[in-house]
């Protein structure tokens, strides 16, 4: 790994010794509060992203920090995964300023993206007023919103919605995740072609939810050694027992390949395609050495204070809020076979 | 060969069902989960109206099924009050049959099993908790960790060491078992948070301090406590197979409901290839799970157990139901984190550990195969 990235990882890892891993619980399920906002944002973690109307958006510092906050607080890289989409996408200045300085808080809705058309409810603008609702907006209790109209247009919602009923929760509990009422003429349109927009930004995303997927998946297996190395069973340590050991290390083995490939990943310009490998296989991954280091742990990885079962929950709710299956792998089989392909 | 249920064992379904469209609201289960909660008025309706039927194991089976198939939590709280009875069945004397069996199976009182301890799972002949011979009791020391009805239940059956091993070798001797009254001066009892799943169950760890245990409540014969407790395990291990069919199941019906609903269809007006395919896996796989763990039942039922068999139902029963929740939300998206699929996913990972861990049993399968030349 570069030097620089070296040296932002360090960064990170004693942010997350000062400030993130004491209140781990509190960060994963009620709330991060406004101070620790404020933190995250003054180590400027929050703007790493650049401009979306760069062909090539930089998203290499943004996972390299993303990577790292996900191994203490899942929640707390997604958080700032959706800040960065959200300053990514949005140019007024005041606006900008207030989320980049962690003041204020702003999301970008990629559900339009993520369920079928007319399943997310709908937004119109009519007479200068945009009404309706939209379904399963992550970070539904921010202050500014970037979501897409019925009619294409990618507006930002300045004021003027509303968070309704907290939706279940799987993972990422402190962050908001309903649907938001919408009745606002203070907003703005931030594109006419809103969808190919929104559309370019989740597959710039790709890296970056790959990276916490990543940071997920080391932290999950070092737990899963750590304790194989000094809890006993049957007389022997766990890492003695085959079944175990070997699962464990050829997940390891995985998550080292794709570790390796991250990073060159991130030191290159990479394609869609290589992209969308990565985050195909590292989302997978996170959901795998999550289960077996929670099976390793037993009773005690069903219990929080363990630290365990919130990767299982959260690396299941990642591959659900920032991907799709079925459309990623229609598209990705389309790249591989460089002619359309998964459609009948 | 008739895979055909009987009529009265339809019958149990059917009032399963019913039950839980009842009682079984999305609030109510949304409420318990959330709130770490255990369903006492509901838990108290079904004792009031039978929902268990004791009489019959395989009503209990079915039950069990279609209870947690509606809701996981909800359905093991519903039927869990009598977690340990068949000890009492198989190795308690009459006066402990009237005293601690009766009221359990008639819905009055009920029973927690005391086996895990903090410092070992799956390993049972490895525990730690003593219980010294005093006068006319014995004095339990020690403790017990991740206990179902920790603080629910009137009575437990505890798992202790009344000599030392013979040898390293031979753990599993000088362990008894013992009813003790959950009002016991010295037992405390702490509730565990924060569970992943099952969140509408009880679970605790309990402490014993200088307990005493009138002789007479000690089960069975002293020394042969590992013995009852595998016995039991060979009973249980099927409930819980029934409890990962529920759960599968419940995540099929959920993942076709969808499929109806909101899921997308190719340009000939038929479901995408892979949902077909993964809705097809997973049906298959629960029928199959349906197979074993009922084959299991039907060797038990008869008193021939089938301790490979029962094994193989249990540890294929919790990977299927850890699949099917698993495929079940990746297919169905932001439906299914948003629904309550979510809890059936954090609900079935219990399966693979509790009972005995899904290696414990493929050990137990191969073992026994070795020794005994097949299933």
């Amino acid at each position: 790994m570069e030097e620089e990235y070296e040296i932002l990882e360090n960064t990170v890892k004693d942010f997350n010794a000062k400030y993130v891993e004491n209140n781990s619980i509190k960060f994963e399920n009620e709330s991060m509060g406004k101070e620790f906002v404020k933190l995250l944002a003054d180590q400027g973690f929050f703007s790493m992203m650049g401009q979306s109307g760069e062909e090539v958006a930089d998203v290499k510092t943004l996972s390299v920090v993303l990577e790292n906050l996900a191994k203490s607080v899942p929640a707390v890289a997604v958080k700032t995964l959706l800040a960065n989409s959200f300053l990514s996408l949005v140019k007024d200045p005041e606006v900008t300023e207030a989320v980049a300085n962690g003041s204020k808080s702003g999301t970008v809705t990629f559900s339009d993206l993520l369920v079928g058309p007319g399943q997310n409810g709908s937004l119109l603008l009519s007479d200068g007023k945009i009404k309706g609702e939209k379904q399963f907006v992550v970070g539904s209790d921010s202050d500014f919103i970037v979501t897409l109209l019925d009619t294409g247009e990618l507006v930002l919602l300045k004021s003027g919605f509303t968070a309704g009923k907290k939706l279940k929760r799987l993972g990422f509990r402190s962050i908001g995740f309903s649907a938001v009422n919408v009745n606002s003429s203070d907003y703005e349109v931030l594109s006419k072609e809103g969808r190919k927009e929104l559309e370019k930004l989740y597959y710039q995303l790709s890296i970056p939810v790959a990276a916490i997927s990543l940071g997920m998946s080391k932290a999950v297996s070092q737990k899963g050694l750590d304790y194989a190395k000094v809890r006993t069973a049957f007389g022997h340590y766990l890492k003695d027992f085959q079944p175990l050991a070997f699962e464990l290390t050829s997940l390891i083995a995985e998550t080292e390949i794709l570790q390796r490939y991250f990073e060159v990943l991130i030191s290159t310009s990479p394609s869609r395609k290589e992209a969308m490998f990565l985050k195909h296989k590292a989302l997978a991954l996170a959901k795998d050495i999550s289960k077996t280091s929670l099976q390793i742990h037993g009773g005690y990885g069903y219990l929080e204070d363990f630290g365990i079962e919130k990767f299982y929950r959260d690396s299941m709710a990642l591959s659900v809020l920032f991907h799709n299956e079925e459309h990623e792998m229609e598209v990705l089989s389309t790249l591989v076979f460089e002619t359309k392909a998964g459609f009948v | 060969m008739d895979f055909e249920l009987s009529d009265d064992i339809k019958e149990a379904v059917v009032r399963a069902k019913e039950f839980a469209n009842k009682y079984f609201t999305e609030e109510v289960a949304e409420k318990s989960d959330f709130n770490e909660e255990f369903p006492t008025d509901i838990v108290a309706i079904s004792k009031k109206e039978k929902v268990l039927d004791f009489s019959n194991p395989w009503k209990v089976l079915v039950t069990i099924e279609e209870l947690v198939r509606r809701d996981p939590g909800l359905g093991i709280s519903v039927t869990i009050s009598a977690f340990g009875a068949e000890i009492f069945m198989f190795f308690g004397n009459d006066a402990q049959k009237e005293k601690y069996m009766n009221p359990v199976f008639a819905g009055k009182r009920t029973l927690g099993l005391g086996v895990t301890e903090a410092g070992g799972g799956s390993d049972v002949a490895g525990i730690k908790c003593e219980a010294r011979l005093d006068g006319d009791s014995y004095v339990l020391n020690g403790g017990k960790m991740f206990i179902s009805n920790g603080q629910i239940a009137d009575h437990f059956l505890v798992l202790a060491r009344t000599s030392p091993p013979p040898s390293p070798e031979k753990k599993h001797k000088g362990l008894s078992v013992f009813v003790v009254d959950s009002k016991s001066p010295g037992f405390a009892i702490n509730k565990l948070h924060g569970k992943l799943g099952v969140r509408a169950t009880n679970t605790a760890e309990l402490i014993f301090d200088n307990v005493r245990v009138p002789k007479e409540d000690m089960v069975g014969e002293e020394g042969k406590g590992f013995y009852y407790i595998m016995t039991f395990f060979n009973i249980s291990r099927i409930y819980v197979a029934a409890q990962g069919l529920g759960i599968a199941h419940g995540a099929l019906d959920r993942l076709i409901e969808y499929s109806k609903k909101y899921a997308p269809v190719s340009e000939t007006g038929e479901l995408n290839e892979n949902l077909q395919l993964a809705i097809a896996e997973i049906a298959t796989r629960v029928e199959a799970t349906r197979n074993i763990t009922y084959k299991a039942a039907s060797y038990l039922f008869k008193f021939t157990p089938n301790p490979i068999v029962t094994s193989m139902a249990k540890f294929y029963a919790a990977e299927t139901a850890v699949f099917a929740t698993k495929r079940a939300i990746e297919l169905m998206s932001l439906h299914g984190l948003t629904s309550d699929l979510e809890r059936f996913f954090r609900d079935a990972k219990i399966l693979d550990i509790w009972e005995g861990t899904t290696e414990v049993e493929k050990l137990i399968i191969t073992r026994m195969m070795l020794k005994e030349g097949g299933a």
